[in-house]
């Protein structure tokens, strides 16, 4: 059994190096840290742990969730099985997520294809801190090694395989992580006319700011201007970006090309 | 890719972490708990038979009772001190940031809470963490989960994808997180049809005493039955943006550009995520979806005042 597996099934490894040389020498099993502790989950509560493992399914990340099931079932009393009005759907996960949670734990830099808008694909080495969840979509938080800056990164902008590279232990995760970084961009606050009875969502976020003839104005505060973009737009003209104008024209440019494209 | 050695692995622990705390367990019973059938069982424990310490002497193996065994009973009479191993950082990140998205989109069970308790006091923290997503009121959900509970409908104040405001009354069945958003799956009296709404789209909700009529269905009640194929070109930088719809294939076209196939089951919905990516979009078939982001399109541009 590789040193990988035995670390993906649960068994602390730890390699052990020559001081001098800095080769390999072996691996350490810390026992204490490998047994189960003892948990025993009602039948309710193991509804809920298949209920999580659902979320994961047809990623990796969904394999490792079966293994977790198998270990709370091993110190749990035999009850029959509890139906759960709930369920969880992802089509927006990857499995770039299980090898990044490896990492992260081993703190070890990896290296990946990234492909942006802006700038295409470019290979990025990054000594990650975070996968964060938003939104259904997947983010990866840390710092990226060549740009010498803490960056974020969708996930499913991740070209072929994350790679792990460098020693282990090669960096400290930070205690806390600046909120600009949650996921990406810079806050800010947009104004947004809305139509009566409309825009519900946005009206729960937002701030009444007067209105405009016909419209209520809203002030709502943003993380990321692309997903306050991509919100008007879903609105189909229930919404009318105001300001700041970088949202008003990255709303008409996106419906223009989309027009343009349309004619066929 | 799947590891079938790896699960087969967990599993032979978990039996022998079982037995040590349970004593005696018939076949059907193992079975039933770990959720494989009863000759699977009898194969694990034989392998387990076989197994043991380095040396792998007489002494070293662990031991099951032999007369039991042939009653269909798993009786360990030595483990050799093996235990199931605790949770590896990636189950632990799985499980735990699942529970946390489910409770961001305000759709966990009440269980979550101890879980998430016990799951922290084995392993601590995880380094998968969750934005919070638009707020579910507390008391629309708890007279969805009562209406669950006894089986009555409820009167919704409900604002639907083309933001019409309407009041219906719903027999509540599930909730569902697609995508980290949350959607009560439920039977609609007024379009007299299984509906999917979402719970950040209800106002208000109100219980009633009148009972169901209509039972959960099986499957999933959302449609992801596909009307049409679509076939999507656009420049390569922006792949990434369609390499998440459900049942696509990407092939390359060359340096510049990609072609994206996939299933349409709500065109409004595709044509939505197209208009996000609209300036990167080269050609968009069939007729059909072109016209719905069109249609799209010039609503928000009508909006905008141009």
């Amino acid at each position: 059994m590789t040193r990988t597996r035995l670390r993906r099934l649960g068994v602390p490894v730890v390699t052990v190096r020559h001081q001098a040389y800095g080769d390999d020498i072996g691996y350490r099993i810390d026992p204490s840290q490998a047994r189960l502790p003892a948990l025993d989950f009602t039948p309710a509560e193991r509804a809920v742990l298949s209920l999580a493992a659902d979320y994961w399914h047809g990623v990796t990340l969904g394999e490792d969730a079966s293994h977790a099931l198998i270990k709370a079932a091993s110190g749990s009393a035999h009850a029959a099985a509890e139906a759960l009005p709930f369920a969880a759907l992802s089509t927006r996960l990857t499995d770039a997520t299980a090898q990044l949670v490896e990492a992260i734990q081993a703190r070890q830099e990896v290296a990946f294809e990234y492909a942006s808008a802006s700038s295409g694909t470019a290979r990025r080495r990054v000594q990650p801190w975070r996968v964060r969840l938003s939104g259904g979509a997947e983010y990866l938080i840390g710092y990226d090694v060549d740009r010498d800056a803490p960056r974020t990164y969708r996930l499913s902008r991740v070209a072929g395989p994350v790679k792990a590279v460098g020693d282990q232990g090669a960096f400290d995760v930070p205690e806390s992580i600046d909120a600009s970084l949650m996921p990406s961009g810079t806050p800010g606050t947009a104004t947004i006319a809305v139509r009566p009875e409309a825009a519900h969502a946005l009206r729960a976020r937002g701030r009444a700011a007067g209105e405009d003839g016909d419209w209520d104005l809203l002030d709502v505060d943003y993380t990321h201007l692309d997903a306050l973009r991509d919100e008007v737009l879903a609105l189909g003209g229930a919404a009318r970006a105001v300001a700041p104008d970088a949202l008003v024209a990255a709303v008409r440019s996106h419906a223009r090309a989309a027009l343009e494209v349309a004619r066929g | 890719m799947a590891d079938r050695t790896l699960g087969r692995l967990t599993r032979l622990l978990g039996i022998v972490h079982y037995l040590e705390i349970h004593g005696a367990t018939p076949f059907t019973e193992l079975a039933d708990h770990f959720g494989v059938s009863e000759r699977q069982v009898r194969a694990d424990v034989e392998t387990l038979w076989v197994s043991g310490l380095p040396g792998h002497q007489y002494d070293d193996l662990i031991d099951f009772d032999g007369f039991l065994f042939d009653q269909g009973i798993a009786d360990l009479t030595n483990s050799q001190g093996v235990s199931q191993v605790s949770f590896s950082a990636r189950e632990a990140a799985a499980l735990m940031g699942a529970l946390s998205a489910l409770s961001a989109a305000g759709a966990a069970p009440a269980a979550s809470a101890s879980v998430m308790e016990k799951l922290r006091g084995a392993v601590g923290g995880v380094s998968v963490d969750v934005s919070a997503s638009s707020p579910v009121r507390d008391e629309v959900r708890s007279v969805l989960e009562a209406g669950m509970v006894t089986g009555t409908a409820v009167i919704l104040d409900y604002v639907d994808a083309q933001d019409r405001r309407t009041e219906r009354t719903v027999e509540p069945h599930r909730l569902v997180v697609i995508d980290g958003a949350a959607y009560l799956e439920c039977w609609c009296r007024r379009a007299e049809d299984h509906r999917t709404l979402r719970l950040d789209r209800i106002a208000s909700a109100v219980p009633t005493t009148s009972e169901v009529t209509h039972p959960p269905v099986d499957t999933h009640g959302f449609s992801l039955t596909q009307r049409y194929a679509a076939t999507v070109t656009l420049e390569r930088a922006a792949r990434w943006a369609v390499e998440d719809l459900p049942g696509v294939t990407i092939m390359a076209d060359g340096d510049e550009t990609v072609t994206a196939t996939f299933g349409v089951a709500n065109p409004g919905w595709t044509a939505g995520r197209l208009l996000a990516i609209a300036p990167h979009l080269v050609s968009v078939e069939p007729a059909a979806l072109r016209t719905a982001l069109a249609d799209r399109a010039r609503g928000v541009l009508a909006a905008q005042g141009d």
